[in-house]
């Protein structure tokens, strides 16, 4: 064999290492869509042991679901509780119920987590219909999470309150899901929960605020650093009965849906939870009261109400740009 | 020549293999980011088109510019024919990439192309 044949090989052979290691050392990137907490989840992981850590995410956000928060899954913590009227609480149950107890005490009621029996009244995602007014006075006589009684890790649920997650769960979800992404050696994720998303990683994200008027598109584009972005909006679940809409966001003070001119509010935190809760919570308040409980939690809000006016707090402002053609600030027109 | 350890024909297929390694492991990092051509006349946004959905010809005679027409086809786009005297616009040929720019000075016609890809979408 002659000198060059010998080089070539040897370059041959080196690129061949070469390629190997790109590819076995590269970030990788994983993704997960599947079902659950009666939405649609949608996880993307870039890094090493993509696979691995993605399958985590989703095996303990099918356990959060089913074994702790979902009350109509049977045997859940929050169905036992629930058909009970109370019990132990779980270690975990018990941190978020005392964040969102925070959250119904600091929106002055204007979020509950205790309406399932309202809620189910209303009968969204099944067979959606106008209650009977008695009917709904009664069950929201029942309700309030300030009747609720903790003590230590035990809870007394009075009869006729129903624990109901469903404004918090996304929100829980990224939280359990940044608790295993920090523990792993991922170089960025973007989770979606139903829409509560979670961007993770040292760049800047997009985050699109969907157009609340319908269609696939978004209004506005949120650039943002790692953070929890969630979003409440009366477009998400709702039904017409003889010419009226009825959305799936209740006033817990009137047990009907919350009637102001919001369409859709989006609340951005480092917390998933908070950020769950608090779009909840800030579009039942309204935009004047939801903008000082934001502000009170160290949260950034955008509000979008039904003349295409967008409101967003000092500190997101400037990171958003609006790409719906109908919609301005509301302080620039 | 016998005693040189490379010909140049040896050295052009060496680079030339680098250079495909380059452009692939780029074209893997880059993802199918789909790409949006901004139509902006005297500074407005007249028209926004999603490259990634063009596959058929579609013209486009943007607002305040109708002099202008604007061609989309298979993922690219291009000033196809202007009222201007230079035809500049015309010359500058076929957009494609994110960040590729052709202006119609005359028309004040600007087309941009953004990687208009998210990272999420909250609802």
């Amino acid at each position: 064999m002659n000198k060059k044949a010998l080089i070539a090989a040897a370059v041959c052979l080196l690129a061949g290492i070469a390629a190997v290691i790109y590819f076995t050392c590269a970030p990788k990137t994983a993704t997960a869509d599947f079902f659950a907490m009666d939405t649609y989840m949608n996880f993307k992981v870039t890094g090493k042991n993509a696979d691995a850590v993605i399958s985590e995410a989703k095996a303990e956000t099918e356990r959060l679901d089913k074994e702790i928060l979902s009350r109509q899954s049977a045997g859940s913590e929050v169905d036992a509780l629930n058909k009970n009227y109370g019990g132990v609480l779980s270690e975990r149950l018990k941190k978020y119920i005392d964040s969102l107890l925070g959250v119904c005490e600091k929106s002055g009621g204007g979020y509950d987590f205790t309406l399932g029996a309202v809620s189910d009244l209303w009968g969204f995602g099944k067979n959606p219909a106008v209650p009977d007014k008695d009917e709904l006075k009664n069950a929201l006589n029942l309700t309030g999470a300030d009747k609720l009684r903790i003590n230590d890790s035990n809870i007394a649920i009075p009869q006729g309150a129903v624990l109901d997650f469903g404004s918090a769960g996304k929100g829980i979800v990224l939280d359990e899901v940044k608790g295993i992404l920090d523990n792993s050696d991922v170089r960025e994720a973007v989770i979606s929960a139903g829409g509560s998303i979670m961007v993770y990683g040292s760049r800047d994200f997009t985050v699109g605020i969907k157009d609340p008027e319908g269609g696939n598109g978004y209004v506005a584009v949120l650039t943002v650093p790692q953070t929890c972005v969630s979003t409440s909006g009366s477009y998400e679940r709702y039904f017409e009965s003889e010419g009226k809409r009825y959305h799936h966001i209740l006033d817990p003070e009137t047990g009907c849906p919350a009637d102001n001119s919001l369409i859709s509010v989006t609340v951005i935190s480092q917390s998933g939870i908070l950020s769950d809760a608090l779009s909840t919570a800030c579009f039942v308040c309204g935009i004047e009261d939801g903008m000082r409980l934001a502000e009170e939690y160290g949260c950034e809000a955008v509000f979008i109400d039904n003349n295409h006016r967008i409101y967003a707090s000092a500190g997101i402002k400037d990171s958003i740009e609006i790409t719906g053609g109908a919609y301005s600030f509301a302080d620039e027109e | 020549m016998k005693n040189k350890l490379f010909r140049k024909t040896d050295l052009i297929i060496i680079l030339a293999v680098a250079l495909a390694a380059v452009a692939f492991i780029l074209w893997q990092r880059m993802g199918d980011t789909p790409l949006t051509a901004e139509i902006s006349v005297n500074g407005k946004t007249v028209e926004s088109v999603d490259l990634s959905k063009i596959t058929d010809r579609v013209e486009i005679r943007p607002e305040g510019a109708e002099n202008v027409l604007i061609v989309a086809e298979d993922g690219k786009i291009r000033f196809e024919a202007s009222d201007c005297p230079d035809k500049l616009c015309v010359k500058q040929g076929e957009l494609y990439r994110k960040g590729d720019t052709a202006v119609c000075l005359p028309e004040k016609t600007v087309i941009t192309v953004t990687g208009a890809e998210l990272d999420a979408v909250t609802y």
